[in-house]
């Protein structure tokens, strides 16, 4: 072999490795630095109450807010989303597809922050004064400014997979004397079931890991609401928990190794999310969505 | 109810549905582009902030922003075009592809938040380098990894098999096919990966927001390991002091200003993207 083909193999060897060590590094340094708040706190960080000067690490306020905000934002987006995405798969011209398809992706392109200037300035306001509330930064504002981030990443995705549904079948069904709406429920929608369940899959991983939008809106109070679905009032997400106080703990404290504990179970959370949807889903074709 | 009756009653709800999506985002854009505008002007995208952003513009801000991408391209790109092709050429068991596919939609899948306490546990506080922008644009390159990387690998898989062939029967080697072959038939797709990877990163504020950045104060930097001040975490600021009617000026500003910059890069993508199409 030619110096410059070993050179050229050991390069590419090197890229590889690298780019496939940065998660199991991540990994890594996130357990190595979370190892004391396992250790120390156990079972405690599976508590309700956050309060670091006493020693006291629940952090279940949190996963509850993650859930609560999760749960709103895809009972708001999903229906909407997919009602959507029908609308322009099956009725809309092929042309002004190609529009709406484009509008979308403008969209999903709008970096998070922004969104989060827009719940600041208009949508926390809103919900104040809808709901007559001391404060408009509560979970459900958080919940509804998520279902409009991920609203646009849902309706292209959707409209993806039904559009790669074979012309034949729907003139198939058509042809049998069926109702639009029989074409879509018995034959689009089945046909385009899982990779309906994968986009999903996906806007569930956008809404868990969202930093920014929520973070600015969401109140930031570690407490569980009393009644738990009273979404009304101020909340945290493991997020926006992170964004708020990680500058914050001082660097090998209990109180720093227990936040780095959150992002860790929230990371998990997400993993386990890719490794379902790179079982049941994977297309090797497949675009990225963030 | 009969069928006819159920039918219109899917059509009126999907009408239902798209009024409310359409109305509800092209509001959105509205919203942006009018208080955007209000704010933006040539002053203001040429003078430093002042008072803590509320006066003043957002010049270094984009110098920032420009420069953690420019940063984050340089890192990424050749690490990624390396990754694609030990994928596409080397790579050859099935169960390693998998695990490789495993690694990168992992990796694709992480928070960003989650870049942002890993760079600063590894950078700040284990390597001790302190903040500075450089650091900014390798946790935004090990960010976009996945996406270039899936487009190279893409391109790469689609040269047609005749063309491999051919270099073969000519008498090169492996490597002379990547370089003269492979290289030249896909750089394409993976500067396309590339700009689409870079229209997310450029309005990313989680990873940045702990090791690169610095709110004010700061001008150009003079080496690497100095601080930037960066469009999205000016945003962040301005986002905070939100009672000001100024900052929240200034903050629309800026997410115009921002997002014409991820639109910039997006649809030179999206262009590149459709020629590539065109041409096979």
């Amino acid at each position: 072999m030619l110096l410059s083909a070993k050179i050229g193999k050991a390069y590419v060897v090197t890229c590889a490795m690298v780019s496939a060590m940065i998660i199991v590094v991540i990994l890594a340094f996130l357990v190595a630095n979370s190892w004391q708040a396992f250790s120390q706190v156990g079972w405690s960080l599976l508590g309700w109450v956050w309060n670091p000067p006493k020693g006291q690490f629940g952090i279940l306020p949190m996963v509850y807010g993650s859930f609560a905000v999760t749960v709103i934002a895809l009972g708001i987006a999903l229906p909407l989303g997919i009602a959507t995405a029908v609308f322009t798969s099956e009725m809309l011209s092929a042309t002004m597809r190609i529009y709406v398809k484009s509008f979308l992706e403008l969209l999903a392109g709008i970096p998070s922050i922004v969104y989060g200037l827009m719940g600041v300035a208009f949508l926390s306001v809103f919900v104040q004064d809808v709901f007559d509330l001391q404060s408009g930064r509560t979970i459900l504002t958080g919940g509804i400014l998520l279902s409009v981030m991920v609203l646009p990443t849902v309706i292209t995705l959707c409209d993806d997979a039904m559009h790669h549904i074979p012309m034949t079948y729907r003139e198939a069904a058509r042809g049998l004397g069926l109702y639009k709406y029989e074409v879509v429920k018995d034959v689009v929608l089945p046909a385009a079931k899982m990779d309906i369940l994968g986009a999903v899959l996906l806007a569930l991983g956008r809404v868990l890991g969202e930093t920014m939008a929520v973070m600015l809106v969401i109140g930031s109070i570690d407490r569980m609401p009393v009644p738990f679905w009273n979404v009304l009032v101020p909340g945290q997400t493991l997020t926006s928990k992170l964004g708020r106080e990680m500058a914050e703990a001082a660097f090998g404290s209990l109180h720093f190794e227990a936040m780095i504990a959150m992002g860790l179970i929230l990371l998990f959370f997400v993993l386990v999310l890719t490794v379902v949807s790179l079982t049941y889903f994977y297309n090797p074709e497949g675009r990225l969505y963030e | 109810m009969n069928r006819r009756m159920w039918n219109a009653f899917f059509v009126f709800g999907t009408g239902l549905a798209v009024a409310v999506c359409g109305v509800g985002l092209l509001m959105l854009i509205a919203l942006i582009a009018w208080y955007g505008l209000g704010a933006v002007s040539l002053n203001f995208l040429l003078t430093a902030s002042r008072n803590f952003g509320a006066e003043g513009g957002i010049f270094y801000q984009i110098v920032g922003s420009l420069l953690l991408i420019v940063g984050a391209a340089l890192i990424c790109f050749p690490l990624a075009l390396g990754t694609a092709i030990f994928k596409s050429e080397y790579l050859t068991s099935g169960k390693m592809q998998r695990l490789c596919a495993v690694l990168v939609y992992g990796l694709n899948g992480v928070p960003s938040i989650v870049f942002g306490i890993f760079g600063l546990v590894f950078f700040v506080h284990v390597l001790d380098v302190g903040i500075s922008w450089f650091l900014g644009s390798i946790i935004l390159a090990m960010m976009i990894l996945p996406t270039v990387v899936l487009a190279s690998f893409q391109a790469m898989n689609s040269i047609p098999i005749i063309y491999r062939e051919s270099a073969y029967a000519l008498g090169l080697n492996k490597w002379q096919v990547i370089v003269r072959v492979l290289i030249p038939q896909s750089i394409g797709g993976a500067v396309t990966g590339l700009l689409l990877g870079l229209a997310r990163a450029v309005g990313e504020t989680a990873p940045i927001m702990f090791v690169a950045t610095a709110f004010s104060g700061v001008t150009i930097p003079g080496s690497l390991f100095e601080p930037v001040t960066a469009l999205p975490t000016h945003i962040l600021a301005l986002a905070q002091q939100a009672t000001d009617p100024q900052a929240l000026q200034n903050g629309w500003g800026a997410s115009l200003v921002l997002i014409c910059l991820v639109m910039m890069l997006g649809s030179f993508g999206l262009i590149s993207r459709l020629r590539l199409k065109r041409a096979r």
